[in-house]
């Protein structure tokens, strides 16, 4: 096995890589269209599951289920109530089609907005480190643009644990279940929380490397790369929170 | 082959062999081509074979080929469109309604009896002649309800109804079988079927219990 | 150059590295385990055991945390860690991490060089195909008489699900695995691919994947088929979450390749390559890449969806809630047509590579070859519903699909325009890699042809749902992937050991499986035709003939796949020494020493036309 003979074994300050940042950059563009485009096709993936899902209407149960309110619905209770009342207690009472409405536009609009605003905060970072020439900006603007990606990922926590359940005997056992709306929700919503935490991790690789100087004046290459994504997410948001909040009963 | 006991299955075997006869000549053309090659093209001896002439490029050759497939490609395509047209159109003003309902790992059928009953059975009995339109349902999983000398093939699914139609014009018996996987014991969910006169079959049904 | 066959490369302390000195696929296993077991106990801890879906939300954290500590283990999330704090890989590091001067201990590593890489996906397609293979001999010596005497049908329901979906995880990565990473980036005149850390993660998210894979059979399998129709699945045990579950993982393997290989052949091609001048298999590898991206997610979300009815007791597929098994069904085949395009594409590509240097003409009519491979990928995302023609889903829609699917007959059709007449008239070298080629021929006309028959809906109302079905994919996929992709195998092993795969053995392999394919699955046409439906344990007497024959010819197949295993292991390091260019062939990748140096070139060729020039044999200066 012959070795790597030329002399390029003194370490580089410029990450290893044999060439030069415009040149790794272009390629790792490309990654980032490719990689937005796959996502894309899963958006619409989610797009198509929650039409269908509505279109279909199994049952005319797109927004109902046979069974008992949970805890997020009026007059709901607990598994734990239902559980020791109607599964296995006395005199239950009959289960009923329990009908369930939309999700909060406003809290949907609430997490989409904050999602938009930290896409902003990114995008001025990185005028600011481009433009402006201003590292210190840069470390500041993409540190707040993290913390309100995190506030997000906290108010779609929060959307989730509103979906109303509903307690349902199935085959001998009980669950609580959700309505295909619910469920609909529930994945958009989940694959919004995947999608903020890997914004996350790169905010925070963001401020500490500017902090550290990997990220500088003449290396902002990965600032644009996170930029493109983290705008993508909030494209996507915005998109998912238009369908959702304007077609979801059924009339 | 299952022998054939409607138009339907027949319509399939004609179009199997329509099919047949027109890849036929497509494959003994591949073979053909293929062994052609091998006879005259094979390099004999040892050493590294030497250059053959370079043709990069064929316009003729691409669009002939292209245009011949293109051409038994819609010819297939007509005579698929047009059997399944054929084979939609359920003709009949009244035919026989049977419910076939599948669930693991058996197939039970629901016929409407006199004066507005139901009659069940465990065997699927159909008369002669007549359209019989299949509504297909299932209390489980999804089953495929199949009958194989009949070329009817539609799933059960849970919840909701499929339909199927065709005409039996044999008399004899038949099989009914699963052919969507079922579980466990999805390879012993067969059963039989009958085709009888339609004064046999009126015979059969009015024998049966009947329920509201 | 010289080219040396012994890897005694002397031993030099190496400085880089970091964490990565101590990884290896031993901390990855242990990793894996530890991870698989803390996340075990924690959940098992928290969840409430009373409810109905504990079990499988147990399941799915578990092997999440084999997932992470796998990755942890071998290495995988050093750079990402890395990264986030600032921290970079210097050039010491990348080397070590190319593996440089570590011997053969670097295939136990995370290894970024792509080389590398391709020995392993080597490996672990022979692992799969292995396991795949034994689950396949497990069935057909179920089905040699009727009855369930061998095993009973629970086992055997499982055996014909794993079996499924093993085989289809090795034919995914069969071509497009060792050889668009070994072969590809030299091809393009590149040191390594773009990306030669999500290189190493691709093929080693594949090994954490194919574990929860394998892990499936140990805990209650699948039992509906590697289809897993909604709501069958519903009864399904344990084995289900994990096999979901490595699906998602496996997706993040599959797309991270597709993205690396795409971006390696349009941004790293060398001075000169243009992409006419590429080597038809660069362009297999990117249309089959793009398709993959396009493809998986849907299986992602599918798996995604029957994780969250199964733990979280959504509805998607449960018709009460307001779900539909046919939901399943669409983004199940969304994925799963385009998908054996992903499979079949690098194989036809590497064919018509072989066809060319071995025939010592140029590939005819190289734009109808792109053409070709283009449309059927174009094609392949409008055919789906082909599928569900008797599921009763959409009748309406019966007519159009038809009309997509059998359209796909046009550029499938083209393949064979351009092996013939890449092969017409030439000067053949009957070599190991032709043998496996007309092989190919022979069986994929007839896989075509039968796919022809099943795209018709009156036919299809009768065949669909039986063994013919199951002959026509075993056709595609044993007859003519696994022709293709045994004779990529047997054209660049040279490449990468310096010795030819023998020639004795690979005949005789060939001979064993070529005619075991046509006498086992000819024999299961007639078993459709007649009225035998497919996933059966056990069959009416009417078929026990040719359920017998099939059998027969499957341990011919078994007996040829294990003289080529025995003949690819031996002849590694025993075979006949074979030297850098043994084809003569003109692409990058024959033009280098064998085994190529570390980044490929000392210095990256200009190229000035494309490699099918046979007139006269190329070096790199």
């Amino acid at each position: 096995m012959s070795i790597d003979t030329h002399a390029h074994h003194d370490a580089h300050a410029d990450g290893g890589h044999h060439e030069p940042p415009e040149v790794v950059d272009g390629r790792q563009r490309m990654s980032i269209w490719l990689f937005i485009g796959g996502d894309a096709l899963t958006l619409a993936a989610l797009v198509f599951t929650y039409l269908y899902l509505r279109g279909v209407n199994t049952s005319g149960h797109w927004m109902s289920m046979l069974g008992y309110p949970g805890p997020q619905l009026p007059g709901g209770h607990s598994w734990s109530y239902y559980d020791a009342n109607v599964f296995n207690g006395s005199n239950p009472a009959s289960p009923t089609n329990v009908v369930v409405g939309p999700l909060s536009a406003g809290l949907n609009w609430l997490g989409t907005a904050v999602t938009a605003a930290s896409a902003g905060l990114i995008w001025l970072a990185e005028r600011a480190l481009r433009v402006a020439k201003n590292k210190k900006a840069f470390t500041t603007l993409a540190a707040l643009g993290t913390i309100f990606a995190f506030v997000a990922i906290l108010i779609s926590f929060h959307q989730l644990s509103l979906i109303p359940q509903i307690y349902s005997i199935h085959n001998d056992s009980a669950v609580m279940a959700f309505t295909a709306y619910g469920s609909s929700m529930m994945i958009i919503i989940g694959s919004g929380i995947v999608h903020l935490i890997l914004l996350v991790f790169l905010g925070i690789g963001l401020t500490l490397r500017s902090a550290r100087g990997a990220i500088n004046l003449e290396n902002w290459y990965q600032s644009r790369l996170v930029r493109m994504f983290w705008v993508w997410v909030a494209i996507s948001a915005v998109a998912i929170s238009a369908l959702t909040t304007t077609i979801n009963t059924i009339h | 082959m299952p022998k054939s006991m409607s138009q339907t299955m027949h319509l399939s075997i004609l179009t199997m062999v329509v099919f047949s006869v027109s890849a036929a000549p497509v494959a003994a053309g591949v073979y053909a081509a293929t062994l052609y090659i091998m006879r005259n093209w094979a390099h004999k001896g040892e050493g590294v074979p030497a250059a053959a002439p370079a043709v990069r490029e064929s316009a003729k050759t691409v669009i002939t080929w292209t245009l011949t497939s293109v051409i038994l490609t819609v010819f297939l395509l007509i005579w698929g469109l047009g059997a399944l047209a054929v084979d939609s159109s359920g003709a009949s003003s009244n035919p026989l309604v049977v419910n076939v309902t599948g669930q693991q790992w058996v197939w039970s059928f629901q016929y409407a009896g006199p004066n507005g009953t139901k009659v069940e059975s465990n065997d699927l009995y159909l008369p002669e002649g007549r359209e019989v339109v299949f509504h297909v349902t299932s209390l489980d999983v999804t089953h495929g309800f199949w009958v194989p000398q009949m070329g009817v093939q539609i799933d059960a699914n849970e919840g909701t109804f499929t339909e199927i139609h065709t005409t039996p014009n044999k008399l004899g018996t038949f099989d009914v079988r699963c052919t969507q996987f079922c579980g466990l014991n999805h390879a012993y969910m067969v059963t039989q079927g009958h085709v009888l006169t339609p004064s046999a079959f009126t015979t059969w049904l009015n024998a049966q219990p009947a329920r509201s | 150059m010289t080219t040396t066959l012994e890897h005694k490369a002397p031993v030099i302390k190496h400085e880089g590295g970091g964490l990565a000195r101590h990884q290896n696929f031993l901390t990855a296993m242990i990793g894996g385990v530890a991870g698989a077991f803390i996340a075990w106990a924690i959940s098992h801890h928290l969840l409430d055991g009373n409810v109905r879906t504990t079990g499988d939300a147990v399941a799915v954290l578990t092997g999440l945390g084999w997932i992470v500590g796998f990755w942890f283990g071998i290495g995988a999330l050093n750079a990402p860690f890395a990264w986030l704090i600032g921290k970079d890989q210097n050039r010491q590091d990348q080397l070590y991490y190319a593996g440089e001067d570590q011997g053969t201990k670097r295939y136990w590593k995370y290894c970024t060089d792509h080389k590398v890489v391709g020995v392993q996906y080597i490996v672990m397609t022979m692992v799969l195909l292995g396991a795949g293979g034994i689950l396949a001999m497990a069935i057909r010596t179920e089905l040699i008489v009727p009855g369930n005497h061998f095993v009973n049908q629970q086992v055997y329901n499982g055996f014909i699900a794993v079996h499924g979906m093993l085989m289809i995880l090795a034919l995914i990565v069969a071509v497009a695995g060792p050889w668009g990473n070994f072969v590809v980036p030299i091809m393009c005149g590149a040191k390594d691919m773009a990306f030669p850390r999500l290189n190493a993660l691709s093929l080693w998210t594949l090994v954490g994947a194919a574990g929860l894979l394998l892990t499936t059979l140990a805990v209650g399998s699948l039992t509906m088929g590697w289809v897993v129709l909604a709501p069958i699945t519903d009864q399904a045990g344990v084995g289900m979450d994990f096999f979901a579950l490595s699906i998602l993982v496996f997706t993040v393997s599959t797309t991270v390749a597709g993205v690396n290989t795409i971006c390696t052949v349009f941004t790293m091609r060398t001075k000169g390559m243009t992409l006419e001048r590429l080597p038809i298999m660069v362009w297999g590898a990117i249309i089959a890449a793009a398709l993959g991206l396009y493809a998986f997610p849907y299986f992602s979300l599918v798996e995604a969806l029957q994780i969250l009815d199964r733990t979280a007791s959504t509805s998607f597929f449960v018709g009460t809630g307001g779900g539909t098994g046919w939901l399943q069904a669409n983004l199940f085949w969304l994925m799963g047509h385009p998908e054996v395009y992903v499979i079949l594409i690098p194989a036809v590509a590497a064919l018509f590579e072989i066809a060319a240097v071995m025939a010592r003409k140029p590939v005819f009519s190289y734009r109808t070859a792109v053409a070709g491979m283009t449309g059927l990928a174009g094609l392949s995302i409008l055919v789906w519903a082909h599928h569900m023609f008797t599921t009763g889903w959409a009748p309406t829609l019966g007519g159009p699909f038809m009309v997509t699917t059998e359209l796909i007959s046009i550029p499938t059709g083209l393949f064979f325009l351009v092996l013939i007449g890449t092969l017409w008239r030439g000067n053949i070298w009957m070599k190991l890699p032709t043998v496996w080629m007309f092989g190919f021929i022979a069986n994929f006309i007839i896989a075509g042809i039968t796919g022809i028959y099943l795209s018709d809906i009156p036919i299809d109302n009768q065949l669909h749902g039986t063994m013919f079905v199951t002959a026509h994919f075993h056709y595609v996929f044993v007859g003519s992937v696994l022709f293709g992709a045994i004779a990529a195998l047997a054209f660049w092993y040279p490449k990468v050991t310096g010795r030819f795969l023998d020639e004795k053995l690979g005949r005789i392999s060939f001979w064993l499986s070529f005619i075991g394919v046509q006498v086992t699955f000819l024999a299961m046409f007639v078993s459709g035709l007649r009225g035998m439906p497919r996933r059966y344990s056990s069959y009416s007497f009417i078929f026990e003939h040719t359920n017998f024959i099939s059998t027969m010819g499957a341990y011919m197949i078994m007996a040829g796949m294990l003289v080529l295993g025995g003949a690819v292991i031996y002849c590694w390091n025993h075979g006949e020494p074979s030297g850098s260019n043994p084809w003569h062939a003109n692409s990058l990748e024959w033009l280098v020493s064998t085994p190529p140096p570390l980044e490929n070139f000392d210095v990256l060729p200009v190229i000035t036309e494309d490699p099918y020039n046979f007139e006269k044999e190329m070096v790199l200066s």
